[in-house]
């Protein structure tokens, strides 16, 4: 495509359509354009070059070398490190590519972490896995921001959720809260936030904006200790937060693929309403829930922090017209609480509003024209009567219509939009 | 300019890297100079971990201690005074929830539970992880089990060096041949 424009370039010169600089500098910004690409090509694989490198002196040295003196073994723990050290000094003082300062902070970034880990082998130093990751990533951070490395943060962030998990989830650790993860996260947030306003188009921040969902999505459990109950309300609003993120028109307005935030969001709240719509869950489950709990404050916090959002979406009028999905987690909390009392009232709003997010997103497919959205909103649909199906006692016949009814519905909504979208088609055809 | 700063900035966490591992092999090596030896009587158990390798779990024997104090939460800590027997194993003397002033050496143990109904109370050192090589681990384990059917006395022990509350897992032995020689 470039080298036909580019072979056009003397022909539209003598032609005199263009001048002889615009012609230079078409060719100029396409050699630019090439070269950037194949950088690009030149970063990844380094990164995974510096990435396997390390990795494997990590798995090289747990192997344990008992043959070796103490005085050898340390020297090879400081080995790579002052190596990887040496190098990432090199490429800021000669301001190397961003190439060399990806690839030699990515080698840098495994050598503490194998300089710790050796040395604690050596001297049986106590301390879990989450210390150990702890301390490695602290020494890591200023890394990301000295060569404003995208491999860096990502590792950060990988490895923070690593620390996080490992901390909350693990076995004998229901006392144990990653607090620290808050603190982590907002570290590395101005970095993020750089990134979104710099280069908010680029591959790495789509990236980011998947990253930062899934690891609050997985770690939030980690901060649920006895009070499980509340855990289900902690994740609607953390995903009715992510709804909201995703609807601010800075990322509203991006292809789809590139929102992690709404994703997250809308099928975070779908499938924990769709767990919340059976009956026995509002008996057995969230029956008596302990107030005034460390998850209770937790929600509390996450319901304040997604009301200042919501809020403040109204007052730039960001929001037009009304979507269910960014208002779900206020429902939810209202009938949550009401369900510590009654189990009917809670199941069957939950149920009515999953049918309504059904017919909310199919609306949204057909104004947006995208067939993707369209069979979402059916599947939200079909998800509901399936959970349906499992409650024995509906009538067989009612749940057989239900099901004969929806698929209907799927051929039915499909089949209009397609009709409506073959004139416009033809038309842009013509 | 900028990359001068940039670079200054850099060199400060590269020292920091150094620092730390540098610092956790001083602290450990001045336990080993300066502190007393005790042995522990124990039974080792397999896991490993990703980045560290694999090691053996220690199971001390001296996890527990009849006191009328019954005040203690989980993951309290408690100061565990020592002392040694004819055979240089390791004896608790007391227990405190304070550093004391005598001159005993002490180290720092977390409480698991106290048992109320037989006044004892139970509690985890920190010292319980030696790294092995990855091939003998699990012989490691196993060497234990058939020395302890063998004879009739517990014969597996760690050498701790303590000093200031500080502990130093140094070695790990089998009838007194240390673990990574025995199971070879």
């Amino acid at each position: 495509m470039n080298s036909k424009l580019i072979k056009e370039l003397p022909e539209l010169v003598t032609n005199e359509v263009i001048s002889e600089d615009v012609a230079i500098n078409i060719e100029r910004y396409y050699a630019s354009k090439t070269e950037n690409s194949s950088n690009r090509l030149f970063m990844v694989f380094g990164v995974l070059g510096s990435l396997l490198i390390g990795l494997g002196i990590i798995l090289i040295l747990a192997h344990n070398w008992d043959s070796f003196t103490k005085t050898t073994k340390t020297i090879i723990a400081f080995l790579p490190l002052i190596i990887g050290q040496f190098i990432v000094g090199f490429s800021i003082l000669n301001k190397m590519s961003q190439v060399w300062k990806e690839s030699s902070g990515t080698f840098l970034f495994f050598a503490v972490g194998s300089s710790i880990a050796l040395v604690s082998q050596i001297y049986n130093i106590p301390g879990d896995l989450s210390d150990y990751l702890l301390t490695w990533i602290v020494l890591c951070l200023p890394l990301v921001y000295l060569l404003k490395s995208n491999a860096l943060a990502i590792l950060y962030m990988v490895f923070l959720t690593y620390y996080a998990t490992e901390l909350g989830y693990g076995f004998n650790t229901t006392d144990k809260t990653p607090w620290l993860y808050l603190v982590g996260v907002a570290l590395v947030l101005p970095y993020y936030i750089q990134l979104l306003r710099h280069n908010a188009n680029t591959n790495i921040t789509s990236i980011f904006n998947w990253i930062l969902p899934l690891s609050l999505t997985i770690v939030l459990g980690a901060f649920v200790k006895q009070n499980d109950e509340f855990g289900f309300l902690m994740y609607i609003i953390l995903f009715g937060l992510f709804y909201n993120i995703g609807k601010v028109p800075f990322f509203d307005s991006q292809k789809l693929r590139r929102n992690g935030f709404l994703i997250f969001g809308s099928l975070g709240t779908i499938i924990l309403l769709l767990n919340t719509s059976f009956r026995w869950m509002w008996e057995d489950v969230f029956n008596t829930p302990d107030l005034f709990t460390q998850e209770f404050y937790i929600a509390l916090v996450l319901f304040v922090i997604t009301v200042i959002v919501l809020a403040y979406s109204y007052s730039k009028h960001w929001i037009k017209g009304f979507n269910l999905f960014q208002y779900v987690f206020i429902l939810f909390t209202i009938l949550f609480f009401i369900g510590m009392s009654n189990e009917i009232i809670p199941t069957l709003f939950v149920n009515i509003i999953i049918f309504a997010l059904g017919l909310v997103t199919v609306k949204i497919g057909t104004d947006k024209f995208h067939f993707g959205i369209l069979n979402y909103g059916l599947l939200i649909i079909t998800a509901l009567v399936v959970c349906r199906f499992f409650d024995t006692n509906m009538s067989y016949v009612i749940r057989g219509l239900l099901f004969v009814g929806v698929g209907f519905g799927f051929f039915l909504t499909n089949y209009i939009m397609l009709k409506k979208q073959n004139p416009r088609v033809i038309q842009q055809g013509k | 300019m900028k990359t001068l700063y940039i670079f200054i900035i850099f060199i400060i966490v590269a020292v920091a890297q150094l620092y730390i591992p540098a610092q956790m092999i001083l602290d450990q090596e001045q336990v080993l100079e300066t502190g007393t030896a005790y042995k522990f009587r124990t039974q080792p158990i397999d896991p490993s971990d990703p980045f560290r390798g694999k090691y053996i779990t220690l199971n001390y024997e001296l996890d527990a201690f009849a006191t009328k104090d019954s005040d203690w939460k989980r993951n309290d800590e408690v100061f565990v005074y020592l002392k040694k027997d004819e055979l240089g194993f390791a004896k608790i003397d007391k227990l405190s929830k304070h550093k004391l002033e005598s001159g005993n050496d002490y180290v720092i143990a977390k409480v698991t539970y106290y048992n109320s109904y037989s006044e004892i109370l139970r509690f985890n050192y920190n010292f319980d992880r030696f790294y092995m090589n990855e091939d003998k681990a699990y012989d490691a384990k196993v060497a234990h089990r058939e020395a302890q059917r063998d004879s009739s006395s517990n014969t597996t022990y760690a050498v701790v060096y303590i000093s200031n509350g500080n502990a130093v897992l140094d070695n790990v032995l089998i009838n007194d041949i240390p673990i990574s020689k025995f199971v070879e």
